[in-house]
């Protein structure tokens, strides 16, 4: 009875793709074990089968040495397992508890009392800090994870799965969830962890079996093996997690912004008196938590907000009045937070795509008709020149590509624009390791071949690995400004995020 | 040529269950759906007269069609296509009927009044939409009833003879009809309505296709955020879009005022404008395909009355059964679109799941 | 081109599966009607007319069939004629003005086939040629009359009151309806004694026949400025009048409609057996339409004629039964219509001095 959750020679085919082949893992009582792969490696699959999302072509699954079948989601829950999901299922417009027992509300009538009773207790139990009457849309994005959790608890979930749980939380809210986890493991409880960020499975996990292509390449003991090692099993190859980048002189001032009042859409203030000065041949990062005001920023910058006061100049030139092409033709290149609402027409194919901000010159159209030919032979080079992989090429449409190879469609066509600056606002959500590691190549190449870069992004390591200088955002205001260097303290950043000041810092 | 079938074979598809639907409301009728569509189709194709009025049919409605279809490429629904058709009517009939030129002269002058009438009733509701957020279903239908009374009283008050319902009859020098063409095809209605609807698919193919401007339209209906964020002005394309659209439908008022009808008739929104929605969604908003809709549309309208002639099938339910073709038809469409969209997700997330990169 | 030949092709399919039960032959196409705008259940014109054929055809053993055209254009009126006749039918009823260019065409294109063309004579597009084939029968209602009976009725049954006239278009029929229907109103004042008055701004033309909200609202704007009585000759918009007229008389307004065409007595009726029609202003299409089939089946159709229906021929007339009339009243009624009848009472066919 080690094994409370087995899962034994697995095998799931989709049309055309073996996801999972005859993978087995394994689940102790009272232990965190990571699935570890890339994205598309066949973990959510897995995954999907133990929650009965999906029916497996072969293979069994056993709990606590029992064989089941699992045919739905309400089986899985019977069985004691449940599934932070990624994107939460939660009505925004309800309160905490009225979510969490939906679905679970017993007969006819609601006992909201009691509910909400057993709720606040779980929350004390597992050092969730919930306030049941709280309506979901009023909480933040941690808290919302944590009524999922909740959710699960109050179903008596035995063993969670948490996919990918991380990704859309801070630095600080991920301290808080693994504490979570812990005490979750203290109580009793077993949890498998999908992931593919290393330092968290360093973190918590136990054990990590790790899956590539759909096939299981070895659990390993996490304490004995180092990030390095996890991380060649994954990809199948060295990763180098170190961007060599070797130090350089930054040149003149190309984006100066100066005083910056920026309103959001609530018509509040989300930028306040904000300056900044990026110059040649640096890459400044923007770090802050979400909503902080980054957004604001560079869509100020790019003329999709209106600018309230201040001034922002690209190569001395003031431009805050200036139409979105206007700026485009002042020399900004803008690598979108969302690929897919702003980067990229996903019905357009590729070669449209590519000329996105140049359609309208020479040589991809001549007195307002469209040259085919160069267009296509245009796609055709940034194809090539940015790896980007697509089943038809040019007449491939956006969205048929992976979501990588989407983001290296994006970064080609800025960076062929030849801006003497580029904005590259998260570029790597959502990629794996090895696009990651292209992407970030392609930047720092960038600088150093004299661009000036601003990157704003919510991953601080990335920030950290990347930038030559590191701007603070809090609530609309540049809290501090730090050169990137040996002395720099991810911790002084992190508080600094969090609004405090580096004098009111101990 | 290099071409995606896959568009005609889903439309073709999407007429065999609107025919399929057809058959099921007749046979529970009591009629035999069958002879009914035997009867439909003769109607509309058994002679070179019925093939022409089909034709001649058809021609207003390619134009109504692509209008709405236009707008559909830019993320618009035009609603108003009818009251567009009224106005582009109105300015074509004021003209034919108080100015005397040689119709060489007249027609084009006509079609201008056309154009730049139904231009102005789709730039109104595109301004609304780019300045201040007026929804353009709302707008257009309120044009829509502006365009119906204007007709109304113009006619009512300065250009009727004769009767108070219609205005005068467009003299001989400004109707499309021709009467080789009417003799060509023994009697047909068919005229020159035809030529300028097959230039206008032409036209508007190229548009599309090959020019910046398409290029923009078809990038705001697409994503309107994402042609924000590479410079296109999404105010500009809707208005001109709407412009278009309109002037479009403008030229569906003169085809059928001055060629399918020879005068204007008033306290009627036309029904042509509505069919173009149908029009549209069934040839999937390419231009030829709206052509091929509008013309199996034309089929169906041309033959309804000889299906009800020769059949015991009423013409209430006739009209139902045609409306239940048209709609399912073109609806049939949106549910294969809902589907793909469901599966797709479906597939994305297997995707995901199963080899993605995402 | 593709999808045509598709077309052709499961046409001809189709027609080869057919070949069999193709012959038309099991029922006799013989009278047709084609409705003007609005539906054949429109409480008057369309429905009159098609009652009659059916009452007749029932009788002397046809299958009458009536077509709706697509729109209001002459090329539609003669598509579906042209439906009618290439399946056999050999007279063809068209009520409504708007056939007049329609049958001018058709007369001479289908030279073998008998045509009624009620309340029109048949010209060509611009008026510039008025002519009657032999094969076509042009029948006319004096509206006046009729209009001028319920004015006189209305006007002894209610003494003093407030009138207000509803039309449809602004088409000759209904002008004559409501001109005729003025003069009726100032005859009672003047040889009864009563106290009738109609203001212009309560003679309105809604502009349309079948727009039923319109009808409501213009009916409630009149009752609420004092109006007790309206003429409706209007369609479907005379409908929305009596629906509202209805609405206010259950909540105890003593207000009035006089109906048209036929006797709109049951469309009027709310609690119960109350009424609000006082009266109707008919007019005998059913009767004419009857008239016609049966001339048809006993060969004696005659074409080229101009048929005029008025008192002297019963082609008009208020109903013979009106419960909301005094018995007073009733014979008053019938005395105009006599001097209808003989002449004595002559009512003006052309606006004069009255309102519009």
């Amino acid at each position: 009875m080690e094994y409370i959750v087995e899962m034994l020679n697995i095998r799931k085919e989709f049309p055309g793709v073996l996801a999972n082949d005859n993978v087995t893992v394994q689940l102790k009582q009272g232990e965190i074990l990571a699935l570890l792969g890339e994205n598309g490696a066949g973990k959510s699959t897995l995954m999907s089968i133990l929650f009965g999302l999906y029916h497996m072509d072969r293979g069994s699954i056993r709990i606590r040495g029992e064989n089941v079948t699992i045919n739905n989601p309400n089986d899985a829950n019977n069985l004691g397992i449940g599934m932070v999901h990624q994107h939460f299922q939660l009505v925004e417009t309800f309160t905490v508890t009225e979510n969490i027992i939906m679905g679970a509300e017993g007969r006819f009538l609601l006992d909201r009392k009691k509910a909400g009773e057993k709720i606040k207790a779980l929350s004390v139990q597992y050092g969730l800090n919930i306030d049941p009457d709280e309506i979901i849309e009023d909480i933040s994005v941690g808290m919302q994870q944590r009524v999922e959790i909740l959710k699960m608890l109050y179903r008596n979930a035995e063993v969670l799965i948490f996919d990918e749980p991380t990704a859309v939380l801070t630095p600080q809210e991920v301290h808080e969830l693994m504490q979570i986890m812990r005490n979750l493991i203290t109580e009793g409880k077993s949890i498998i962890l999908i992931t593919h960020k290393l330092k968290e499975i360093k973190e918590i996990a136990d054990r990590c079996t790790v899956i590539r292509r759909g096939r299981v390449i070895g659990t390993v003991d996490v304490k004995t093996t180092s990030q390095q090692q996890m991380a060649t099993m994954m990809v199948g190859r060295e990763i180098s997690f170190t961007v060599d980048k070797e130090d350089r002189k930054a040149g003149d001032v190309v984006l100066s912004v100066q005083n910056l009042n920026v309103l959001n859409n609530r018509k509040t203030p989300a930028l306040k008196d904000f300056s900044l000065d990026v110059r040649r041949g640096e890459i400044m990062g923007v770090a802050g938590v979400e909503g902080n005001g980054q957004t604001e920023l560079v869509e100020a910058i790019t003329g999709l907000r209106k600018v309230d006061s201040g001034r922002i100049e690209i190569n001395g030139r003031e431009i805050s009045r200036y139409s979105v092409r206007g700026r485009n033709e002042a020399g900004i290149a803008h690598i979108p937070q969302d690929r897919q609402r702003l980067g990229l027409i996903m019905d357009y194919n590729l070669g449209e795509n590519f000329v996105l901000k140049s359609y309208y010159h020479k040589p991809y159209s001549k007195y307002g008709i469209l040259k085919k030919e160069a267009i296509d032979k245009h796609a055709e080079k940034l194809i090539s020149d940015f790896d980007v992989r697509a089943g038809n090429g040019v007449k491939s449409p956006a969205k048929a590509l992976s979501g990588g190879n989407q983001q290296k469609a994006i970064l080609g066509r800025e960076i062929d624009l030849d801006t003497d600056l580029l904005i590259a606002v998260q570029p790597t959500r959502g990629l794996d390791v090895g696009a990651i590691e292209y992407i970030h190549k392609r930047l720092i190449e960038q600088r150093d071949s004299g661009k000036a870069v601003l990157l704003v992004s919510l991953e601080l390591d990335e920030i950290m690995d990347l930038s030559d200088r590191i701007a603070v955002i809090n609530s609309g205001e540049l809290i501090d400004l730090i050169t990137n260097d040996s002395n720099i303290d991810e911790n002084d950043i992190g508080l600094m995020m969090a609004g405090v000041k580096r004098g009111e810092q101990q | 040529m290099k071409r995606d079938y896959t568009g005609i074979v889903k439309s073709l598809g999407a007429v065999f269950l609107g025919l399929l639907a057809g058959a099921i409301l007749m046979i529970a009728i009591g009629a035999n759906p069958l002879k009914g569509y035997f009867y439909l189709f003769q109607g509309g194709l058994k002679s070179i007269e019925r093939i022409g009025n089909v034709f001649a049919i058809a021609t207003t409605l390619i134009l109504t069609g692509l209008s709405v279809a236009f707008a559909f490429r830019t993320g618009l629904f035009n609603i108003g296509a009818a009251g567009q058709m009224l106005i582009g009517g109105l300015c074509a009939t004021v003209i034919g009927l108080s100015v005397e030129l040689p119709r060489l002269v007249l027609l084009p002058v006509m079609f201008l009044a056309a154009l730049i009438g139904g231009a102005v009733w789709g730039v109104i509701p595109g301004f609304l939409k780019a300045r201040f957020n007026v929804h353009e279903v709302v707008a257009t239908i309120m044009m829509n009833w502006i365009a119906y009374w204007v007709v109304y009283y113009t006619i009512r008050n300065y250009f009727t003879a004769g009767l108070e319902t219609e205005s005068a009859s467009m003299p001989a020098a400004g109707q499309l009809r021709v009467s080789w063409l009417s003799q060509l095809l023994s009697g047909s209605y068919l005229n020159l309505g035809i030529v300028i609807s097959i230039l206008c698919v032409i036209v508007i193919k190229f548009i599309l296709d090959r020019t910046t401007l398409g290029y923009e339209l078809k990038a705001v209906g697409f994503n309107r955020h994402a042609a924000k964020y590479a410079g296109i002005k999404v105010n500009r394309s809707i208005i001109l879009s709407m412009m278009i659209a309109g002037g479009l439908a403008g030229l569906a008022g003169l085809t059928y005022y001055t060629g399918y009808s020879v005068n204007i008739q008033i306290g009627i929104l036309p029904s042509q404008g509505f069919d173009g929605i149908a029009v549209a969604l069934l040839g999937a908003t390419s231009p030829w395909g709206v052509f091929f809709s509008a013309t199996f549309f034309g089929i169906l309208h041309a033959g309804k009355g000889f299906m009800n002639a020769n059949t015991s099938i009423p013409p209430q339910i006739s009209d139902s059964i045609i409306a239940i073709i048209i709609y399912f038809t073109a609806t049939s469409l949106f549910i294969e679109k809902l589907y793909k969209k469901l599966r797709g997700r479906r597939a994305d997330r297997k995707q995901i799941k199963a080899g993605g990169d995402e | 081109m593709k999808k045509i030949l598709l077309v052709v092709l499961v046409v001809a399919m189709i027609a080869s599966m057919m070949a069999g039960c193709a012959k038309k032959a099991d029922l006799l196409a013989t009278v047709g009607m084609v409705t003007d705008a609005g539906t054949i259940n429109d409480k008057s014109f369309n429905q009159g007319t098609w009652e009659g054929i059916v009452k007749a055809a029932e009788e002397f053993g046809y299958e009458p069939k009536y077509l709706k055209p697509v729109g209001t254009t002459k090329a539609d009126y003669l598509t579906e004629i042209g439906n009618l006749v290439d399946s056999g039918y050999k007279l063809i009823v068209c009520p409504g003005f708007k056939f007049e260019t329609t049958i001018y065409e058709a007369q001479d294109k289908w030279p073998e086939v008998l045509f009624v063309l009620i309340d029109g004579t048949p010209h060509n597009d611009d008026y510039s040629d008025f002519k009657l084939g032999y094969n076509v029968a042009a029948v006319f209602f004096a509206e006046e009359q009729s209009g001028f009976l319920a004015g006189v009725a209305a006007a002894v049954e209610l003494k003093t009151a407030e009138f207000g006239f509803i039309g449809g278009m602004e088409i000759p029929a209904v002008q004559k309806f409501n001109w005729g229907f003025q003069q009726g109103l100032a005859y009672a004042n003047t040889n009864y004694g009563t106290s009738a008055t109609i203001k212009a701004e309560n003679v309105i033309y809604q502009g349309t026949f079948d727009d039923v909200a319109a009808g409501g609202a213009i009916a409630a704007q009149m009752y609420d400025k004092g109006v007790d009585c309206i003429f409706t000759a209007a369609g479907g918009v005379g409908v929305g009048a009596i629906t509202e007229a209805k609405a206010r008389a259950v909540n105890g307004e003593n207000i009035w409609i006089v109906g048209v065409d036929v006797d709109q007595y049951p469309d009027g009726v709310y609690s119960g057996e109350k009424s609000v029609i006082l009266t109707s202003a008919m007019k005998g299409i059913g009767t004419v339409a009857y008239d016609m089939v049966k001339a048809f089946h006993q060969n004696t159709f005659k074409g080229g004629v101009t048929l005029i229906f008025d008192a002297s021929n019963d082609g008009i007339g208020i109903p013979a039964e009106n419960p909301n009339l005094s018995s007073e009243t009733e014979s008053i009624a019938a005395d105009v219509f006599g001097m209808l009848k003989d002449g004595t009472i002559v009512v003006s066919t052309v606006q004069g001095d009255l309102i519009k």
